[in-house]
């Protein structure tokens, strides 16, 4: 990252504006800045200890330099425009240009100081959540120390003395601040690259908004009721597919940041946490799952052997949350007849369209006018038809013969034949129905004929 | 020779008679042209004087052709009051008596030969006849102020008809205006209330698949029984005031099968600019012109003659000019030359305290009247601009944004982020919008229709 992407970041204004700005940060490490809404595969470090990078999904990793010993991050926190989706942007805080903010990553045992510049309007401070660390550099303003006021740069030093899978995010004025976007992944990895290697590493936030359809900033009041379900404030369809090649072992870091649980569920494999924000799970520890469920402000890896070809779903199970914006107080329309009240309505709005009498799945097929800003409840369009997802979901693509380092989209997956499902089109046999309520025993006689 | 002496005095009696005013008084349509005129001038419209069964009929026969399954414009309303209206033809009758009064007075003195002729020979008989005659030559020597006051009062006849005939022109005009307001009303209250019938659809659709209980609907059902109430409540407002300007019109059997359109006219693309509309109300208004006929008449009446000066007539009450201050400087200037003229006399010289007290009444009365002349005249000017301005801002800012939302109403019922029935709400709001639209559109015309009057005559059930 150099200047000029800090520039174009739109977030250079305080830095850009006069030479003293020069002069004030010569001995700062380069606050590097991306607008960029797409997945940065992190490059393999140059310097101090080796490691394997994550990969945050639709974000990137915050550069660093080595000062001695010591690695050297500078972390700016300022409003910033995040892409969400294709045709929604919205108006976020968050660090170097981004929400969520550059992933930290660096190595077990290392010493790591962090300036942190605050460009917001009001103060701040930054809290390394899960990292063993010395009381005053625990970012609780007013408790740790003084909260970072605007304009002014802190610097928080520690040493990394566990590995594992930690977030940062502010902790002043916290709900308005984090209902904002403000957060990061901290990745630390063991100092040991033996120890449990994976080929791929995934990493990502989860956060939720309440950004109204055709409003750009987030509703910071809300609570409960939020309608954006993000991971790294990104919606389906347009968060990046996690792709894999087959036989690599892959770790997935997932942190909550939400007010509420997420049970993220992925299709195809059983798999093991691995580690928690406590550190690394012991294998005699471990159960399989197909789903964790992620307590508020937490985090977990999970990790699996991909082995089984295919493009597989991995989304939150509460299926309102792999949904975006919609509203919460439409009738059940299933069933209803509107012939004759779309006749009704077309007089005064000729562009109604009825829905919602079979389901609500015309909406993931219809592409009408939306209010602006706004994507779709339920959307995406897969191989066979629309998907009618959206929030946390998306798609593990795992195939043969990838190259180590790309991350690129291998586009739909290719059933083999017979291993897809398909039309019945033969006879089908008479229909056995109960319609009584009660509970009806299968006979005995029944089982005593398979003998 | 008493009989000749008598006899020639009967011939110059007849002499006497002013010709012209007796030639002019005596025409069946005696002072009707002025009052043609000055209908036609203000309205646009030919007044009709029907005097026999025959012009009663023609007159009848013209209006049904005007209007007899036609949808009517204001001015064939006007047109077809103007002719057709007996009230008003009873006020034409009213001139055509004082212009027989008239041609009597100017006639001169008729002294009644048929009683002196009962009896001939007889010595009564001279005497008789010679009373006759000396009374009459006593009638010739006031007979030239008599015809003037006459003459004073065949004038104000003249404009009473005139009034008649304005005024009934203003009423008939705003019926038109009520009548059609109450139409676009209707039918917009009838659009509203197919969205509450849609909503009530709906409702009872829910019902039927078990997604509605019956309080929420028997609620969207209510709300449409009301509104029906209601649109039936606009259609008899509407059907009394078209049958108020069918009254105004005269009109009765197979006639009164007309239409008035279902919408007012659209505002015109030009603001209504400053208006000399205070100027042309003391040129041309009726009252003032019969306030003035009175004065004179008082002046002929006991006399007066030596006019000292000429007061402007809002002198004579307010003692000083006050002028409406507006914000454009010329505006001033032009109100400035708006001025009605009374003339004073010379008490001093007066014969009569009676006449003088009298006289200074009726100028007092007429200044008053003149100074309202001025007031309605700005106040309806004012009416006219600020109507139109807030019909306009109904049109160019209200409804743009109204529409607006019912287009984001769309998108946002398109996202199913809002629901059919938040769809219909706003698509209901938007008509009422609509409908206040049109009631300001509506004030517009009828502020416009009142200017009218105010200039040429006085303001409906204005004092006169
Ligand atoms: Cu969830």
């Amino acid at each position: 990252m150099n200047r000029r992407q800090l520039l174009a970041g739109g977030a250079g204004a305080v830095l850009a504006s006069a030479a003293a700005a020069e002069t004030r940060f010569r001995d700062l490490p380069e606050a590097a800045s991306t607008d960029s809404p797409y997945t940065q595969v992190p490059p393999r470090p140059g310097s101090g200890p080796d490691y394997n990078p994550v990969v945050t999904l639709n974000g990137w990793s915050l550069p660093w330099r080595m000062n001695g010993n010591v690695k050297e991050f500078h972390l700016v926190a300022e409003p910033v425009e995040r892409i969400m989706a294709d045709g929604m942007m919205a108006r976020l805080w968050g660090y170097n240009g981004q929400s969520t903010g550059p992933t930290i990553e660096a190595v077990e045992g290392e010493r790591v100081r962090i300036y942190v510049t605050n460009r917001l309007p009001e103060h701040t401070s930054v809290h390394w959540h899960g990292l063993i660390l010395p009381s005053g550099m625990d970012g609780v303003g007013g408790l740790s120390h003084p909260a970072i006021p605007p304009g002014k740069t802190f610097v928080y030093e520690f040493d990394l003395i566990k590995s594992g899978t930690f977030m940062y995010h502010p902790h002043a004025d916290e709900m308005v601040q984090m209902a904002m976007g403000m957060m990061g992944l901290f990745i630390v990895h063991p100092r040991d690259p033996a120890f449990m290697p994976v080929d791929r590493d995934f990493a990502f936030l989860l956060a939720s908004y309440d950004i109204d359809p055709g409003t750009y900033i987030p509703r910071v009041a809300e609570m409960t009721d939020f309608n954006l379900w993000t991971w790294n404030s990104r919606i389906f369809p347009d968060i990046d597919p996690l792709v894999v090649n087959k036989g690599d072992r892959v770790r997935v870091r997932c942190g909550n940041l939400t007010m509420t649980n997420h049970p993220i569920h992925m299709h195809g494999y059983d798999f093991e946490v691995t580690c928690t924000d406590g550190g690394w799970v012991p294998k005699s520890a471990r159960w399989p799952e197909v789903s964790i469920d992620i307590p508020v402000g937490a985090m977990r890896a999970y990790e699996f052997d991909a082995i089984h070809e295919g493009d597989w779903a991995i989304h939150c199970h509460k299926s309102h949350h792999t949904m975006n914006a919609m509203g919460h107080d439409l009738p059940t329309f299933i069933g209803t007849d509107k012939t004759r009240l779309t006749q009704m309505i077309r007089r005064q709005q000729p562009g109604y369209m009825p829905m919602g009498t079979a389901g609500m799945a015309d909406m993931g097929e219809m592409s009408m006018e939306l209010p602006d800003n706004t994507v779709p409840m339920m959307t995406g369009w897969g191989p066979f038809g629309p998907l009618e997802m959206g929030g946390m979901f998306s798609v593990v693509k795992v195939r043969e013969g990838i190259a180590p380092d790309d991350y690129s989209d291998p586009g739909w997956y290719q059933n083999p034949p017979g291993t897809q499902a398909w039309e019945w089109t033969g006879e089908l046999p008479e229909e056995v129905r109960q319609s009584s309520a009660a509970t009806v025993i299968t006979p005995k006689s029944h089982l005593n004929h398979d003998h | 020779m008493k009989h000749v002496i008598a006899l020639a005095g009967l011939a110059l009696l007849t002499a006497c008679a002013d010709t012209a005013t007796v030639k002019g008084a005596s025409d069946p349509q005696a002072g009707f042209a002025f009052v043609a005129d000055g209908a036609n001038r203000s309205t646009g419209a030919k007044a009709a004087w029907a005097q026999t069964a025959a012009d009663v009929a023609a007159n009848e026969a013209r209006a049904k052709a005007l209007v007899a399954g036609k949808t009517i414009g204001p001015d064939t309303a006007v047109q077809v009051a103007l002719m057709n209206n007996r009230g008003l033809q009873a006020a034409y009758a009213d001139l055509g008596l004082s212009a027989t009064d008239l041609w009597e007075t100017a006639l001169g003195p008729r002294p009644s030969l048929e009683l002196s002729l009962s009896g001939i020979g007889e010595a009564s008989l001279a005497r008789s006849l010679e009373a006759t005659v000396t009374g009459a030559i006593l009638d010739l020597a006031t007979l030239k102020p008599r015809t003037r006051i006459a003459e004073m009062h065949f004038r104000q006849a003249q404009l009473e008809a005139l009034a008649e005939t304005l005024a009934l022109a203003a009423e008939t005009r705003m019926a038109w205006i009520d009548a059609v307001a109450a139409f676009e009303a209707s039918s917009l209250i009838a659009r509203a209330q197919g969205t509450a019938e849609a909503a009530s659809e709906l409702a009872a659709e829910l019902g039927r698949t078990g997604a509605m209980n019956r309080a929420d609907q028997a609620r969207e059902h209510v709300f449409t029984a009301e509104l029906a109430a209601e649109r039936a409540e606009a259609r008899l407002e509407a059907q009394l005031a078209k049958e108020k300007l069918t009254r105004l019109m005269g009109l009765y059997g197979a006639s009164t099968d007309f239409y008035v359109p279902d919408r007012l006219p659209s505002l015109p693309g030009r603001r209504p600019g400053r208006s000399n509309a205070e100027a042309l109300a003391l040129q041309h208004r009726v009252d003032l012109a019969i306030g003035k006929l009175e004065l004179e008449a008082i002046a002929q009446e006991y006399r007066l003659t030596s006019q000292t000066r000429r007061i402007e007539g809002a002198e004579v009450t307010a003692g000083a000019e006050v002028e409406r201050s507006d914000d454009n400087e010329t505006e001033v200037a032009r109100v400035l030359q708006a001025s009605l003229e009374i003339p004073l006399y010379d008490t001093t010289k007066l014969t009569s305290r009676r006449g003088a007290l009298e006289y200074s009444r009726a100028a007092h009365e007429l200044a008053q009247h003149a100074v309202n002349a001025r007031s309605e005249a700005r106040s309806a000017h004012a009416e006219v601009t600020g109507t139109y301005n807030i019909a306009r801002h109904w049109r160019d800012e209200v409804l743009p944004l109204r529409r607006e939302i019912d287009r984001e109403a769309l998108k946002s019922y398109n996202g199913m982020l809002t629901s059919t029935f938040e769809l219909i709400e706003d698509a209901r709001d938007g008509l009422e919008a609509q409908l206040s639209t049109a009631e300001a559109r509506a004030d517009y015309w009828r502020a416009e229709a009142n200017l009218k009057t105010v200039i040429w005559g006085p303001p409906a059930g204005g004092d006169e």
